[in-house]
């Protein structure tokens, strides 16, 4: 095992990706809650604490997308067809006999093509539909104001907003896996912590 | 070896959860009564009168009106407190199992919920009672079988009166002398 | 003497002084609220010269009354009190006790002299009776301070002039009243004068509202947060201002939906009597604007009023007329209690169910009830809405509403499908309470109605409406989030409204597990494969 060591993510990569990964996840928690799938911390704290994570989340993304961009961090999301194919076959079966991962992380380039993929479908499919449905449905009392009541219905923005939820849920479950395919089960975490990819 | 050490303490782990978790339906019961507030009461007082085995009513108990004094609503509860000597003279006797006293008298609680239905809420005495050893598990035992029947009801007899308060005068002082049961 | 001693004994005497200074300051430190608020007046009608005679009769009494507010007997003919009927602005249909039949004891018409017991007026007894009369006008039932006064069925709204027993054979008695002393007492309305008949409706104590019950007449704070005898202690006028005696906030013309802010209400206030007038339609603070966002939808007291009848007197949720007749074992007459002591059959007049704390029904509601009134058509194959209540969840004049439903069986005309009048109380041969005879007793009612009757008659389903406004409870006892927004919580019934936490799409849901289960399966698959081949991450991905 090699003991060279590359810094990939950066202090507020680090800082964004966690807190971001807590918000989502206690917005995975209530939200179901208020879905009505189960009872947990009851009706009334759970769109609370909802609606307090959403608004958090809200704030740190501002914060991040001017980060993304001062940074030029935002082309890490451009997404590839490269390879793809390559990626896809390694998962598929070269992890299972010691096949060498078709991609070498850098500074420059941190995801692999199948991650700049799943992170664009995030911030260009999953992201709009839960923002879009959920801030309609928190200013659901103004919507007479903008005279939006005459075009949506609560049951059909709770819709898609649920539809958005399904979709995160099954890429979390699905991401969280995927970083324990490490060369051990915790090396990509550990560098998400640490900030050091051991190459 | 290590394995079977941590998979026996894991078994012991995930048994402790589980007794934990259901200790507390296993040790008291909640059945939907078809009557209201005070005709189930009503019906239990008169089971109770009826049961026979030195049973005796001592008291019917309200603590919504606290609340109420206090200025805050509740749903209406009724406590039927009902007792029988024949039960608790043996556990009053015995020095080791006096502090038992703390069950008496037997209470069953009759309630109503938000969603406008009457329930019926009952300690498991016979469960209670295996705690303690031979000779309280077997009195309690025939508590539990006599408190089965205080809760089994006949429909097709008039509704009874409820007796309000405290018979034999236990509500006017701590002597209770004439109160049955205990 | 010990300077200790001195200290104590002139104590005692400044104790004293001051006891008696007060006593004297106060003489009339009355027990009631009502008569503490009537030393506030201007006036003292003991005083009065007109007031110093010997009455012998209510109408002498309102003559004496005249002298001085010489237009209080117009007024009051101008309302309901006195009319017993009102005109529905939108559809033109005569409403108010005169038309309706209600759930309960059904139409006053044939029975007037047990009913108009609470007519704010004397001697009507008959369709005959002159509404011009102005003599007639009962000030004393409103406006009694005493709590003395009281008037009896069979009496045709006059007080007691004679001490008897009532009920009839029933061991207790009512003294006559002392018509000199309530008129020269006289004062503003209280709990008790309004009490008097609206907690006694169709009765007895309770039964009618749900909502209003002599507990009322002193409550504590949890069964009203206004009313709270040790704290607000509102009148019922506090809320139902009345102006040129038109009491405000009557269920035949209620605004269902209030918006705009709190205000101080003035004599043009649409709806004094709303909670609205004085909370505004936004109530809550800004932290739990969430709540204020609910009330474009949902009504005050659907939160606020979590049960009605929260005392041990209840309110009669059923009244079943068709086992009025039914006699006991030996033919006689008999009447029975339920549990807690409350009327559950009597065979003069049926089978009754009551209970107390009372979980409301929920409708949409938009203040108007759309009633059935004398000689309408009924379909007696499904259940007769007495005053179905309109409303939608569209509307912008509809709310969630808390009600009372008070469902019953009535008899019909099953030739003429029209709801019955029976002639019921009264002593001649034709009453039901006192021959028990169906038809004679419908005879005479349809008659006195001015309605047809076939000759035959059966019963029908009924149900009647109640909106829950009163008995307010203390705002930590307002329901809490999870009461409705859950299944089978309280709104389980109420349609047109998506309610997060009862409502979801149990298609998405079914599909959006089943990609999430398969996201997770398939994850873990992948995962067990790696720990069988005991080979995959250890290539040493960059």
């Amino acid at each position: 095992m090699s003991t060279e060591r590359i810094y990939i993510y950066k202090r507020f990569e680090r800082f964004w990706h966690w807190s971001q990964a807590l918000l989502i996840s206690v917005m995975m928690v209530t939200g179901f809650e208020v879905h009505g799938t189960y009872t947990l911390f009851g009706f009334g704290h759970a769109v609370q604490y909802h609606t307090l994570a959403a608004w958090t989340l809200l704030t740190l993304w501002a914060f991040t997308i001017v980060w993304q961009f001062t940074t030029d961090e935002w082309r890490q999301y451009l997404p590839t067809l490269k390879k793809v194919d390559a990626m896809i076959r390694y998962y598929a079966i070269g992890i299972f006999h010691h096949a060498e991962h078709p991609f070498r992380k850098s500074a420059e380039q941190k995801h692999n093509p199948l991650q700049r993929l799943a992170y664009l479908a995030f911030l260009s499919v999953m992201s709009p539909i839960i923002w879009g449905s959920g801030l309609l449905y928190l200013f659901y009392a103004d919507w007479g104001a903008f005279g939006l009541d005459r075009h949506l219905s609560l049951e059909w923005v709770a819709f898609g907003h649920t539809v958005g939820a399904f979709m995160i849920l099954s890429f979390f479950f699905v991401h969280v896996y995927m970083t324990t395919t490490g060369h051990t089960w915790y090396a990509h975490i550990k560098s998400m912590i640490t900030g050091w990819e051991e190459a | 070896m290590g394995k079977l050490i941590g998979g026996f303490i894991a078994g012991v782990a995930v048994v402790a959860v589980l007794v934990w978790a259901m200790a507390g339906s296993l040790m008291f019961r909640e059945v939907p009564s078809p009557f209201g507030v005070e005709e189930t009461v009503a019906r239990i007082q008169q089971n109770i009168q009826a049961a026979g085995n030195g049973w005796d009513l001592v008291g019917l108990r309200n603590p919504g009106k606290a609340i109420e004094q206090d200025g805050g609503n509740t749903l209406p509860v009724l406590m039927v407190e009902a007792c029988s000597t024949r039960y608790s003279g043996p556990i009053l006797k015995n020095d080791a199992i006096r502090f038992l006293s703390i069950l008496m008298p037997c209470k069953i609680s009759v309630y109503k919920k938000s969603d406008g239905k009457v329930y019926i809420g009952l300690m498991n005495a016979r469960l209670i009672g295996s705690l303690f050893g031979a000779e309280v598990s077997a009195l309690m035992s025939q508590v539990a079988a006599d408190q089965a029947r205080f809760v089994t009801f006949d429909p097709t007899k008039p509704a009874p009166p409820m007796i309000k308060g405290t018979p034999g005068g236990a509500a006017t002082g701590a002597s209770g002398a004439a109160a049955g049961g205990c | 003497m010990s300077s200790r001693l001195k200290l104590a004994l002139a104590a005692l005497a400044a104790g004293t002084l001051l006891a008696s200074l007060t006593a004297v300051a106060m003489p009339a430190a009355a027990p009631t609220s009502a008569v503490a608020a009537a030393s506030n007046s201007t006036a003292d009608h003991s005083k009065f010269k007109a007031l110093q005679q010997p009455f012998k009769t209510g109408p002498e009494v309102t003559k004496a009354c005249l002298g001085c507010h010489t237009e209080a007997a117009k007024q009051v003919q101008h309302t309901k009190h006195w009319t017993w009927e009102f005109t529905d602005p939108k559809t033109g249909k005569k409403l108010g006790k005169r038309n309706i039949i209600n759930n309960f004891c059904t139409s006053p018409i044939s029975n007037e002299k047990d009913c108009m017991a609470c007519h704010a007026g004397y001697g009507w007894k008959d369709s005959s009776f002159d509404f011009s009369v102005e003599a007639n006008v009962d000030c004393m039932v409103c406006h009694d301070t005493t709590g003395t006064y009281r008037k009896l069925p069979g009496d045709a709204g006059h007080p007691v002039y004679q001490r008897r027993e009532f009920p009839p054979g029933s061991g207790k008695f009512v003294e006559a009243v002392d018509l000199r002393k309530v008129a020269q007492s006289i004062g503003k309305t209280s709990r008790s004068t309004c009490g008097s008949c609206h907690f006694f409706g169709a009765g007895a104590n309770g039964t009618k509202h749900g909502d209003l019950d002599a507990a009322l007449q002193n409550p504590d704070k949890y069964l009203d947060v206004h009313m709270d005898r040790k704290g607000l202690n509102f009148t019922c006028a506090t809320c139902h201002q009345t102006s040129g005696h038109q009491v405000a906030g009557s269920r035949y013309e209620m605004a269902a939906a209030v918006t705009g802010p709190a205000h101080m209400r003035g004599k043009a206030d649409a709806e004094p009597a709303s909670c609205q007038s004085c909370h505004g339609d936004r109530p809550h603070p800004a932290q739990l604007a969430k709540l204020n966002d609910h009330a474009r939808k949902v009504a005050c007291q659907t939160c606020h009023i979590p049960e009605y009848a929260r005392d041990a007197i209840g309110t009669e949720l059923s009244w079943d007329w068709s086992q009025a007749t039914k006699m006991g074992a030996d033919g006689k007459p008999v009447a029975a209690k339920d549990s807690a002591g409350r009327r559950a059959f009597d065979s003069k007049k049926g089978a009754w169910v009551w209970d107390s704390y009372v979980v409301p029904e929920y409708r949409w509601f938009n203040g108007e009830f759309a009633y059935k009134t004398l000689g309408d058509k009924i379909d007696p194959s499904a259940t007769v809405e007495i005053n179905h209540p309109g409303g939608s969840p569209a509307a912008a004049d509809s709310r969630i509403w808390p009600l009372k439903i008070h469902r019953g069986k009535q008899a019909y005309d099953t030739e003429n499908n029209i709801l019955i009048v029976a002639h019921t109380a009264g002593e001649d041969d034709t009453a039901l309470w006192h021959n028990y005879d169906w038809q004679k007793a419908i005879g005479t009612g349809m008659k006195a109605a001015g309605l047809p009757y076939s000759g035959k008659y059966g019963f029908v389903s009924t149900e009647m409406s109640w909106p829950i406004t009163h008995m307010v409870a203390p705002k930590g006892d307002a329901l809490a989030c999870h009461q409705c927004h859950s299944e089978n919580g309280r709104l389980q019934g109420v349609a047109g409204v998506y309610l997060p936490g009862r409502d979801r799409p149990r298609m998405l849901d079914m599909i959006g597990w089943t990609i999430v289960a398969l996201s997770l399966g398939g994850s873990m698959m992948h995962g067990i494969l790696c720990v069988l081949f005991r080979r995959c991450k250890r290539s040493k991905q960059a």
